[in-house]
């Protein structure tokens, strides 16, 4: 009987096991097949400011951050200014620290190496995945390692591509890539919506991440919005 | 030209700065407890930091986009599938675009 009971403790647990890494590359793969076209756009707008195929390739394996990757190529010249570099890759990139903090409840319950493993590759996309696997009672915390790993393989093959060989393939947006994200997590956001007492702090959200893209720095208006929410949310429900 | 030497080291450093804001949240978060009332910040943050991205980038981007976005949100609405309905939202998108939107 104790037995039993332990058992069913430890399956409602959160965890993170080679089979939730591999459901996440699985599930995720859809998905991230839709990134190719922005890979290739990088690897060819790098490409563009005479950054050589092995530095671009170098930042897709290493930084794996789409917008903050775009965002330093405006900032490419020599001597390279380090100190505005760091600071506008942590201003588009910053927005991590919140996606952590929200996993924070989940993965504090996982072994912390594999714990490092999951962040490390955290990125938009796996993070809207992961929080639709969650919301359909997913405990095993691979999922997201495995999700991140499968995108940052695509990142780097489709960044390469575009180095070598982007101006060879045209525009993409012909065939619906550049909706790809933003459908999807605003798909993501509707199945989070649990009913009428949701509207205030989404509203609250959009209203302030409208405004921030006016008044803030580039990429802080994610950051506004999404402390917006969270505050309203507690005020009214907490 | 920038020197490769100089390049590899920049590349590293703005990889630690990525790693840390990766890293930063639950850091921040083994620090603090987790009340009810700290979990449920926690759970209306994740929703809006979505929302903080899908809302101006919808409104900043071309009117296929914002029907592309709702196409998506009706499919989300009545399948709870996120993956069909961003392959309608796809969809949708890559049929105006080749209307002329």
């Amino acid at each position: 009987m104790a037995a039993q009971t332990t058992a069913t403790e430890s399956a409602q647990r959160p965890r993170f096991t080679a089979k939730g890494v591999w459901r996440g590359c699985v599930e995720i793969a859809p998905i991230a097949v839709f990134l190719i076209p922005f890979g290739i756009a990088f690897g060819v707008a790098a490409s563009a400011k005479n950054i050589p195929p092995e530095v671009s390739v170098l930042m897709s394996i290493a930084i794996y951050a789409g917008a903050s990757q775009f965002a330093l190529l405006d900032l490419w010249y020599a001597p390279l200014p380090l100190a505005t570099l760091a600071l506008t890759v942590l201003a588009v990139n910053a927005r991590h620290i919140l996606l952590g903090a929200a996993l924070a409840p989940w993965l504090l319950q996982i072994p912390v190496m594999r714990r490092l493993g999951a962040l490390l590759w955290l990125s938009d996309a796996n993070f809207a995945y992961a929080m639709s696997a969650r919301e359909r009672g997913e405990i095993d915390a691979g999922v997201l390692f495995g999700s991140g790993i499968a995108m940052w393989l695509i990142w780097i093959a489709s960044t390469a591509v575009g180095a070598l060989a982007g101006s060879f393939l045209g525009d993409l947006t012909r065939f619906g890539f550049d909706a790809v994200m933003v459908t999807y997590f605003a798909a993501v956001v509707v199945g989070q919506w649990k009913g009428a007492k949701d509207l205030y702090p989404w509203l609250a959200a959009a209203a302030v991440a409208v405004i921030g893209t006016y008044v803030l720095p580039p990429g802080w208006h994610i950051i506004a919005g999404a402390l917006a929410g969270g505050i309203v949310g507690t005020w009214r429900h907490g | 030209m920038v020197d490769i030497v100089a390049a590899v080291a920049a590349v590293l450093l703005l990889t630690l700065v990525t790693m840390a804001t990766r890293v930063g949240g639950v850091w921040i978060m083994s620090y603090v407890e987790i009340t009810p009332r700290i979990e449920a910040f926690l759970k209306y943050m994740a929703a809006s930091v979505l929302i903080s991205i899908v809302i101006p980038t919808t409104l900043a981007a071309a009117p296929r986009i914002w029907m592309a976005v709702a196409a998506a949100a009706i499919v989300a609405a009545v399948t709870r599938s996120a993956l069909s309905a961003m392959l309608v939202g796809a969809a949708v998108a890559a049929a105006m675009k080749n209307l002329g939107m």
